[in-house]
Parts: structure tokens; C-alpha cells; sequence
């Protein structure tokens, strides 16, 4: 055997065995990001959280405000302010995960929709991913943007899997692709996160591109606070919304 | 087609301009050689065609084509093509492979003939609609001026209008909604501007009139980057019958607050007409929320969009104050896109009965570039089925109850489509 065909032996061994590392567990790649991003002791000292932001869709030359109310365990409030859409609000509270608009009017959100709010609502759902996530496994290696990552698939009790993408280096959150459930249909999403940034204590990504079938949208974190009280009555149910779920309640 | 010759004659005449295009319409030169740079320009149009069909169209393969083929079959066609209107009839042979409409080539001289001499946002105070190849006054919003419904517009700035119709009736590629346009183009301009007009009274006689352009009906309402369009809405009451017309399906959170205290008002109406003749569509997801107002039962939609990587249902959220009674909706060939949507659905689902005739066939989101070699391009980029299982492009939606608008009707004060939905909505309330 000639010295180029031992390297070349050596190599593909290295190569190989490169290949056979195990793969983390999925568990410790998530609870490495809950570590990497503040702790969990920093997002478990806060109850309530207030996000502001932007939102736009550059193609239709589209944009607005959102903000974002949170209040632990489980209660949620997201107004979406799109300029000629007008305001599109959505929340989740008493286990009535509802929406409304000036297009489509109030509406109550039923099955896997519902399912997927709830679980969106759960405000320590970072740290208590087991609780929303009974099965998690580590699927790869896989490069977003050039920076290799973890891909991990994220199974929920009932309704679409998600798939995350970790930095292998720094522990954050780069991408996940999941899908989107409405009346509409289900639509493949994919959204890439980055420009991370420390509030009280947490890190946040502040910014989100998003890709949904030939959509794009883009969301810029502008301020997270926490444990300022919301407004009076936000996380009320809308009238509208309290009439049907007493009304289908046979009130 | 060619235009007749009296009429053609009286064009050219009466405006060199137009001769001119007329000349670069049908008598361009067919043997002359191409420079260098129109055959690069025409190749460049011909690769911004194939890859926008590749990238954009909702179907990996295209109609069901082996794009990449097509590619290799059309592309040394164009390269040997030896004028412009050769590269572009091999252009229209390969988008006429997908056997798909909403896929067209206008000549960069189509443009000169559809824009407006002008532009402008002014408006005569009439709206006119083409009725057999004549453009007729529909509507007058102008009490003060001496133009009445059923009248004919002959000539604005000493333009001739009929032969214009026909040269643009006669083009396959231009539907109904983009001839009325190109028709209300010659009648407007810069606001405050005067407009030379000779009309055809009801004795067919000829009228001339100065008239003053004012400003558009309605409020300006952009959406995105769509320019600023302006918007309008009007309900009543005729008899016992809610009566809902708007231009456009845009502005959105007027227009459905304006939908939906309409329909509200109207709760103990015999019947509601929705009059969508002329509404060349906007927003589609306001013709789901105005299904809302209409439909009781849940779990309905009007139909499905197909995009590439994803489909889209039309669904429908309704209302606790859904209205229950008949509903009518009158359409006509420049009803399209949102309109076809919403009327198409409502019809399959027979929730409406439809009056009028047949829509504009154009349902399909679809853009225009201009290419290259200055020609423009018409793209669609996704399919929507109607509820009842066909696709509204290329067939549009037919009407329960087909019914024309006359000159004569109108010269007597009828609305003939209308009359008939009014008739329906009556026989409906004796038979309950």
C-alpha cells in the first residue's frame, strides 16, 4: 500500500468515524438552548410578558405593528395592526383559543387549530417543552445558512410535528419548519430566526423571516418586557366570541 | 379583424396619432431584417418568458410539459426568428402549449392602443359599458349634465371609438374587462380637463359636448403596492329588496364594515341583489368574509387556490346575523377576478342565484411584466377551483339567468338585468 493510498485509507476512517459520533440526544440540545439563552430560573421568574414589534410582506409592499400579551400559565392576546387588512386579533384564554377580523369577523377555533394555540399559549412552554412535547429526537446534522446545525423533530400529542434547527456551535435556535393549520388549509412554514438579544435576563431572536408556500414574511422584535401588567380586560374573551362559545355551551 | 374600412378611414383621419399605431399594428415591415440588438433583446424575452412559466407557475411541470424540452425545442426557433413579430408568434405557439389562458404576449404597440392619450384620474361623470360593439352610457352621476343612460359616445377628442372596440375586439388576447378599460381611458384624463365629446342621443342624433373631467367617484384606497385606486359603495333599498353594489374589492375594512351593516339593515328583506358588473375583483379574502354575511351554515367554501407549495381553501366564517333570504348577484364580462370568486361559490353553493352574463374568466391571481424587447407578458400564477369542481379561468362564471343590457332598455329607463333579479326575488316571496 503506497503512502497517498494509506492516507486515503486513514482519512476515510477518520471520515467514517466522524460519521459514527452519536448524535446528542434531543433533550440535551433543547435544554442546552434554555441554558444558552438565559436559564431556566431567568424564564421562569417572570408571569407576564408584553412583545412589541413589526411585521411586513415585502412582496405586497404589506406592513403593521403586533404586539404580543402573555400571562403564565396559559392565557394569550396578539393584535395584528397590517394597515388596508386592518386588525387581526387572536388569543387564547379559559381553554377558548379564538380570532377575529374585520375580514372573516369572530371566530372560535376548534381541533388540531385549537390544539396548536393552546400550545403556543403556554408561557413557560420554552422550559416545559416536555409538556407540549412528549416525543423529541435528534434527526441530523444539517447546515442553515452555513452554520451547521442539530435538526431535531419535535412531536405534539396531536397535530402537525415541527422541525428545529440548532446551532451546533452556540446552542441557538437558527430555523424551524413546521406547518400552519387554518380553515385555509395546512400551509408548510418555514422560518428562520437570528439577531438574538438579551431582555431582562432572556435571549430573544428579534428578528424571523418566514417563507409560507410563495409568501414572505418578516418580523422585527422591537421590545419584550415583562411582568408590567397588561391592560384591563385583554385577556378577556371578546363579546362576540364569549356569545358563541355560550351559545355552542347551550347558554 | 380588420376594422371596416369607413371606419378605419374616419380614424385615421381625424387623429394622426392613432394612424401611426395602425401602421405599426399592420404594416410593420414582415421581411425586415433584424439589427443585432433586436435579436438579443428578442432571445432575452424569450428566456424571461420560459423561466418566469418555470419559476412561477403553480405546477412543477408546467401544463403537464416537459418545460426543460420546450426550452430546447422554441429557443433556436427564436434565435433564427428574422423579425420581432416572428419571435414573437414562436413566443405565443410555446405559451400556447399549456393550453392555459391568462398566458399572454401583447405587442409593445398593443400598449399605445389600450393606455390612455393622457391618463389621468379624471372621470366624465358617466360610466358606459360595450354593448355590441358599441359603447353605451350606462349610468349618469352628473344630474346636471344633459347625457343620458342608452346614449352612444362616438367620438372623445375627435377620436373615433368604434374602430378602436373593433381592432380590440378583435384581438383574442384582450377580454371584455381590458377593452372596457382601454374604452374608458379615451373618456378620461387630468382632472378639471375638458373632454370633446359627440354622443348619439335616443334619436340618433348627434350631440357634441364639452365635458368637464372631475374628480374619480369615491375615496382613493391603495393596498400594498397596488397604486391608490379609487373606491366606492353604495346600498339601498328598492322595495323591500336590499340593493349592494361597489366598484372594486379593495378597502377592505370600510367596504366590509359597509357590507355587513348593509346586510344587517336589511335582515327582514325580501331578497339582496349584490351588483358586481363592472367589479374587476381586488382582495380575494374579502370575498370570503362577504360569504359570512350570506351563508348560515359552517364548514362551506367557495372554492380552492392552488399555488405553488400551497393550497389555499376559500372558506367561509359565517355570521351570527347571516342574512337568510334570496340572494341575487348581477355579473357581467368585467366582472373578474375577487368577483368570479365570490359569485362562482356562492352560485355553486347555491346560496345565489346568479343574473347577467358570463364573467371575465379571469380568476386567476396573474401579472403583467413587459419584457425585453418591450412586448408585455401576462402570467398566471395559481389555479382556483370553484366549489362546484371547475376552474373559473378560461370558463368564468355562467349566469342561472342570462340577461343582456340593451340601448333600448336603458333609453327607456330599465336595467334589464337588474328587472329580472328584481322578478326572481318577487316570485321567490310568493312561492314562500
Amino acid at each position: 500500500m503506497t503512502t497517498f493510498s494509506r492516507l486515503t485509507v486513514l482519512f476515510a476512517l477518520a471520515g467514517a468515524f466522524a460519521v459514527a459520533q452519536p448524535l446528542p440526544k434531543a433533550e440535551t440540545i433543547l435544554d442546552r438552548y434554555n441554558e444558552v439563552t438565559g436559564g431556566k430560573a431567568a424564564y421562569q421568574k417572570h408571569t407576564q410578558e408584553i412583545m412589541t414589534g413589526t411585521i411586513s410582506f415585502p412582496a405586497q409592499g404589506l406592513g403593521g405593528k403586533l404586539t404580543r400579551y402573555a400571562l403564565a400559565p396559559n392565557n394569550e392576546y396578539s393584535a395584528l395592526e397590517l394597515g388596508p387588512i386592518g386588525k387581526i386579533e387572536s388569543g387564547f384564554t379559559n381553554g377558548v383559543a379564538w380570532e377575529k377580523s374585520s375580514i372573516m369577523g369572530p371566530r372560535v377555533k376548534s381541533g388540531d387549530e385549537k390544539d396548536q394555540a393552546a400550545r403556543e399559549a403556554l408561557f413557560d412552554a420554552q422550559v416545559d417543552w416536555r409538556k407540549i412535547f412528549p416525543k423529541a429526537e435528534t434527526l441530523g446534522s444539517e447546515a442553515v445558512n452555513g452554520e451547521d446545525c442539530y435538526k431535531v423533530l419535535l412531536t405534539p400529542p396531536t397535530g402537525k410535528p415541527e422541525t428545529r434547527f440548532y446551532s451546533k456551535k452556540t446552542g441557538l435556535l437558527l430555523k424551524t419548519t413546521t406547518t400552519a393549520i387554518s380553515p385555509m388549509g395546512e400551509v408548510a412554514v418555514e422560518v428562520e430566526v437570528s439577531d438574538y438579544k438579551t431582555f431582562d435576563g432572556v435571549l430573544f431572536p428579534t428578528q424571523s423571516k418566514s417563507k409560507m408556500g410563495a409568501q414572505q414574511m418578516n418580523m422585527v422584535i422591537t421590545n419584550v418586557s415583562f411582568d408590567q401588567p397588561a391592560p384591563a380586560g385583554t385577556f378577556d374573551l371578546p363579546p362576540e366570541i364569549k356569545t358563541m362559545v355560550d351559545k355552542a355551551a347551550g347558554k | 379583424m380588420q376594422p371596416t374600412k369607413s371606419r378605419a378611414g374616419n380614424g385615421v383621419a381625424s387623429n394622426p396619432a392613432r394612424w401611426a399605431v395602425a401602421l405599426i399594428l399592420f404594416a410593420s415591415p414582415v421581411f425586415a431584417q433584424l439589427i443585432p440588438q433586436q435579436k438579443q433583446s428578442n432571445l432575452a424575452s424569450f428566456e424571461s418568458v420560459w423561466s418566469t412559466i418555470r419559476d412561477k407557475h403553480w405546477e412543477t411541470k408546467p401544463g403537464g410539459l416537459d418545460w426543460e424540452a420546450i426550452h430546447a425545442e422554441y429557443r433556436p426557433r427564436v434565435e433564427a426568428a428574422t423579425s420581432t413579430e416572428a419571435a414573437r408568434a414562436i413566443m405565443r405557439e410555446m405559451i400556447g402549449r399549456l393550453k392555459q389562458t391568462h398566458f399572454a404576449i401583447f405587442p409593445a404597440a398593443v400598449y399605445q392602443v389600450l393606455d390612455a392619450d393622457g391618463g389621468g384620474d379624471g372621470w366624465p361623470g358617466f360610466d358606459v359599458r360595450v354593448l355590441d360593439g358599441r359603447v353605451i352610457v350606462t349610468e349618469v352621476r352628473q344630474p346636471q349634465s344633459n347625457i343620458k343612460t342608452g346614449w352612444e359616445v362616438l367620438k372623445s377628442n375627435g377620436t373615433d371609438l368604434a374602430p378602436l372596440v373593433t381592432k380590440l375586439q378583435a384581438d383574442p388576447a384582450i377580454h371584455e374587462l381590458q377593452l372596457e378599460r382601454a374604452v374608458t381611458a379615451r373618456l378620461s384624463g387630468q382632472v378639471g380637463a375638458t373632454r370633446s365629446m359627440v354622443f348619439a342621443d335616443q334619436n340618433n342624433a348627434r350631440v357634441s359636448l364639452d365635458v368637464k373631467l372631475q374628480q374619480p367617484r369615491g375615496q382613493l384606497s391603495g393596498f400594498g403596492n397596488l397604486p391608490p385606486q379609487p373606491v366606492w359603495f353604495e346600498s339601498k333599498k328598492l322595495g323591500n329588496t336590499g340593493y349592494i353594489r361597489f366598484n372594486i374589492f379593495l378597502d377592505l375594512v370600510h367596504i366590509m364594515q359597509q357590507f355587513g351593516d348593509a346586510v344587517q339593515q336589511c335582515a327582514h328583506c325580501d331578497g339582496m341583489i349584490i351588483d358586481l358588473r363592472g367589479n374587476p375583483g381586488g382582495i380575494g379574502a374579502m370575498a370570503m368574509g362577504m360569504a359570512g354575511w350570506l351563508v348560515k351554515q359552517t364548514g362551506e367554501r367557495l372554492g380552492v387556490m392552488h399555488m405553488r407549495g400551497a393550497t389555499l381553501n376559500f372558506f367561509i366564517n359565517p355570521r351570527a346575523e347571516a342574512f337568510e333570504g334570496s340572494v341575487a348577484i348581477l355579473v357581467d364580462g368585467s366582472s373578474a377576478s375577487t368577483s368570479e370568486i365570490f359569485a362562482g361559490g356562492l352560485k355553486d353553493l347555491g346560496r345565489a342565484r346568479i343574473f347577467g352574463t358570463r364573467t371575465a374568466a379571469a380568476a386567476l391571481p396573474s401579472v403583467i411584466t413587459r419584457l425585453p424587447n418591450g412586448d408585455g407578458f401576462q402570467y398566471a400564477v395559481a389555479n382556483y377551483i370553484s366549489q362546484g369542481g371547475k376552474p373559473l379561468e378560461g370558463n368564468g362564471v355562467v349566469p342561472d339567468v342570462e340577461v343582456k343590457l340593451s340601448r333600448e332598455a336603458l333609453l327607456a329607463g330599465h336595467d334589464t338585468v337588474l328587472d329580472a333579479a328584481l322578478d326572481w326575488i318577487g316570485k321567490q316571496k310568493v312561492s314562500q
